[in-house]
């Protein structure tokens, strides 16, 4: 079994009208085991800048504590907030670094960018970034991920067309992969606020 | 102290997806008609669609060796079961016939993913899907091959018949309507093809009901 695949998890980012919505399963295995049915792999960075990783949870986790810790140290000097774009080359500059050892994990990122344009992008292990204007995915379920958000989406959804949208091509995906699963974390960022959902699907 | 392994397969993997859905008095089966072998494609127009009986239409993706043999087979299977019983086999009957033919290849299988779409005598759709070895099951709708994967939970989504995963197992045939069936079948394989490199050129559609069998063919993507 492959170590991405030792977690198990679902990541999938797509972009509206204005707004981004960015959801994640729930479930945390160690292989056919679920350990916890309620695992956190969206991380906000700043409110109008999220961060998904898939993968193995120890390098999710790790990673994000060495973003966190690098986002900071940008507001001190900076004082502003990191521009997805920006916070996408850091992320892909820090994972290259382990060229040889790589954290085993998939991040999904997805921002508000400059007049609050919606940013997403994915990348492997390595750092290569994948920019799209549709949707990205991630995890063990990416490749009925594909074929979900493939029919369903549609350009310049608004945030409630986006939110069902997103939240039906999720469940069906994570209800045929036996590693995600118990539900989803749905966030849906427009430039004015922030709604985090907790969608309920299939627990197993 | 490892066993050698042999540098030659019998097998290759000509790729493509096949789908298949039940309705009322329906059954739809699809398959797209790219042949790859690698990252080749060997033909834009092959169909991997067979009649085994007036009401059972075979799709099957994987080898297609192994598929054109296995169809052969079938074929005059059914061909002696009309010489001694002077009818035509129903499609719940053909189903078993073809579980029975890839396990009588059990250990040396038949590399052939099979959905066998149909009418039963009552003239309702029935799907029945197979691994390569005959385990099968009548399902509402299915999805086999490379785009599989892709296809299967937007089935489930969109269909609202109750999902094979759902217990206890209900009655699998989907409420939509014939054209709005049809309609399903083609964004699918759109989005297939989008996704997945072994799908695409053009999607034969078979459609079966009381009036009869007729074909659509509609293109897809060619890169």
């Amino acid at each position: 079994m492959s170590i991405f695949e030792y977690n198990g998890s679902a990541l999938v980012a797509m972009v509206g009208k204005n707004c981004f919505a960015i959801a994640s399963d729930r479930r945390l295995g160690v292989q056919l085991q679920t350990i916890a049915t309620d695992f956190q792999r969206i991380f906000k960075i700043h409110d109008k800048l999220f961060l998904g990783l898939s993968g193995l949870g120890s390098d999710a986790q790790t990673l994000h504590q060495r973003l966190v810790f690098r986002h900071k140290l940008y507001q001190l000097r900076e004082e502003r907030d990191m521009k997805p774009e920006t916070f996408a080359s850091l992320v892909s500059a820090m994972l290259y670094e382990k060229r040889f050892g790589p954290y085993f994990v998939q991040p999904v990122i997805a921002g508000l960018g400059e007049d609050d344009k919606p940013f997403i992008c994915t990348m492997d292990s390595i750092g290569a970034k994948e920019l799209a204007k549709d949707f990205v995915v991630a995890g063990t379920a990416s490749e009925s991920l594909y074929g979900a958000c493939e029919s369903m989406f549609k350009p310049d959804m608004d945030h409630e067309e986006l939110f069902e949208t997103i939240s039906q091509a999720l469940v069906s995906s994570i209800d045929r992969d036996c590693l995600s699963g118990w539900g989803g974390h749905v966030y849906i960022v427009t430039p004015t606020e922030v709604t985090e959902r907790i969608l309920k699907g299939r627990m197993d | 102290m490892t066993k050698e392994h042999a540098n030659w397969s019998p097998y290759d993997n000509n790729g493509g997806t096949c789908v298949a859905i039940a309705g009322a008095d329906y059954c739809v089966i699809a398959a797209d008609t790219r042949m790859s072998t690698g990252y080749s494609i060997l033909t834009r127009d092959y169909s991997k669609i067979c009649k085994l009986a007036d009401k059972s239409y075979m799709a099957s993706s994987g080898f297609q060796a192994d598929v054109k043999a296995l169809q052969k087979v079938l074929s005059s299977r059914h061909l002696i079961y009309q010489h001694q019983h002077n009818k035509q086999m129903s499609c719940p009957a053909m189903a078993q016939l073809l579980s029975n033919t890839l396990y009588y290849k059990r250990f040396f299988p038949y590399y052939a993913f099979n959905v066998l779409g149909g009418l039963d005598s009552e003239g309702k759709g029935c799907v029945f899907t197979y691994d390569a070895v005959g385990s099968y099951e009548r399902v509402g709708y299915s999805a086999q091959g490379s785009g599989a994967t892709l296809i299967t939970p937007f089935l489930d989504n969109q269909l609202k018949s109750p999902s094979p995963l759902l217990l206890p197992a209900k009655d699998a045939v989907t409420p939509l309507s014939e054209a709005e069936a049809v309609d399903l079948v083609k964004t699918c394989f759109a989005s297939a093809t989008e996704r997945d490199i072994y799908t695409g050129d053009s999607v034969e559609i078979i459609i079966l009901n009381a009036k009869g069998v007729r074909s659509e063919t509609e293109q897809l993507r060619k890169d």
